[in-house]
């Protein structure tokens, strides 16, 4: 079990302190002292569930920006294209799909990283992340793949996970 | 008015990918290909509707505390969603839930389960 340090508890309490402001949106005395308590409350007993690593990670601007990028402009562009591939096999009768569970290796280190990751891959229509596992110091995900084209291994992996690899290592290598 | 033009369009674009993915979920063979299939649901068909009614209210009702509500309303199903799906789809694999039709390569049953 991890322990509770003070950065951890500083910046889970900003988070649950900004989502509080952003639910209520009052600004009254009242209202921020009791967000905040409560706030603090919940920073020290989920903590070192929420914090693994460094926490103050985002202060950094490069990772910053491209992780912004990587949200905002890498990551809807692979979402819209993936939609409407879905949306074609839809409308076309469902009968146009060839699925699988295929293996892929994942070069991504950190634990957030490969959170994200799995978390992109399930977002896109048309691939799930099932189950993630480590072998010899190389990380694998086995994904459910609506229209299997390669088999297991490196190019299945470009042709799921290429774009939003290459964007998410930026922000957590 | 053309904000208003917009946010319509966008919600009915939402509207189109929230019905190809409910007709996934009632035409595909078998059960992951259905989770696949509901996956068009909450990402762009949810987020169609979402930025349609960011744009309303916005620019037409002028509403800062609803257009925050809807921002992060949008913001935590993007954020939620895929925790449930990784769930489902290895508690069905787990259960022992496989499809009629053999699958074109079945990694996760060759290695960890069968």
């Amino acid at each position: 079990m991890q322990k509770t340090t003070l950065p951890a508890v500083v910046s889970t309490f900003v988070v649950s302190f900004a989502f509080w402001v952003l639910l209520t949106w009052s600004f009254t005395a009242q209202e921020l002292i009791v967000g905040a308590l409560i706030s603090l409350a919940v920073a020290l007993f989920s903590a070192r569930f929420f914090i693994h690593e460094k926490a103050f990670w985002l202060c950094n601007p490069a990772k910053f920006f491209s992780g912004l990028f990587y949200w905002v402009c890498i990551f809807p562009v692979e979402l819209v294209k993936a939609n409407v591939d879905m949306a074609k096999r839809c409308f076309g009768g469902c009968k146009n799909i060839n699925p699988g569970i295929v293996k892929v290796p994942v070069d991504l280190k950190s634990d957030y990283g490969q959170a994200a990751l799995a978390n992109s891959i399930t977002l896109t229509p048309g691939t799930i992340t099932m189950e993630t596992t480590e072998e010899d110091g190389q990380n694998y995900f086995y994904i459910h793949w609506i229209d299997v084209t390669a088999p297991s291994g490196k190019e299945a992996g470009d042709a799921i996970k290429g774009t939003l690899e290459k964007g998410l290592r930026r922000v957590w290598e | 008015m053309i904000v208003r033009i917009i946010a319509d369009v966008l919600i009915a674009i939402g509207a189109i990918f929230a019905l190809a993915g409910t007709i996934g979920i009632l035409k595909m063979p078998d059960t992951f290909s259905r989770m696949q299939a509901s996956t068009c649901v909450p990402t762009l068909g949810m987020l169609g509707a979402m930025l349609g009614a960011l744009l309303i209210a916005i620019f037409v009702k002028a509403d800062a505390g609803a257009a925050v509500k809807i921002a992060v309303i949008g913001l935590m199903i993007l954020v939620t969603n895929p925790l449930g799906s990784h769930a489902i789809a290895k508690g069905a694999y787990k259960a022992g839930v496989r499809p009629e039709k053999k699958m074109e390569t079945d990694d996760l049953g060759r290695d960890l389960y069968d």
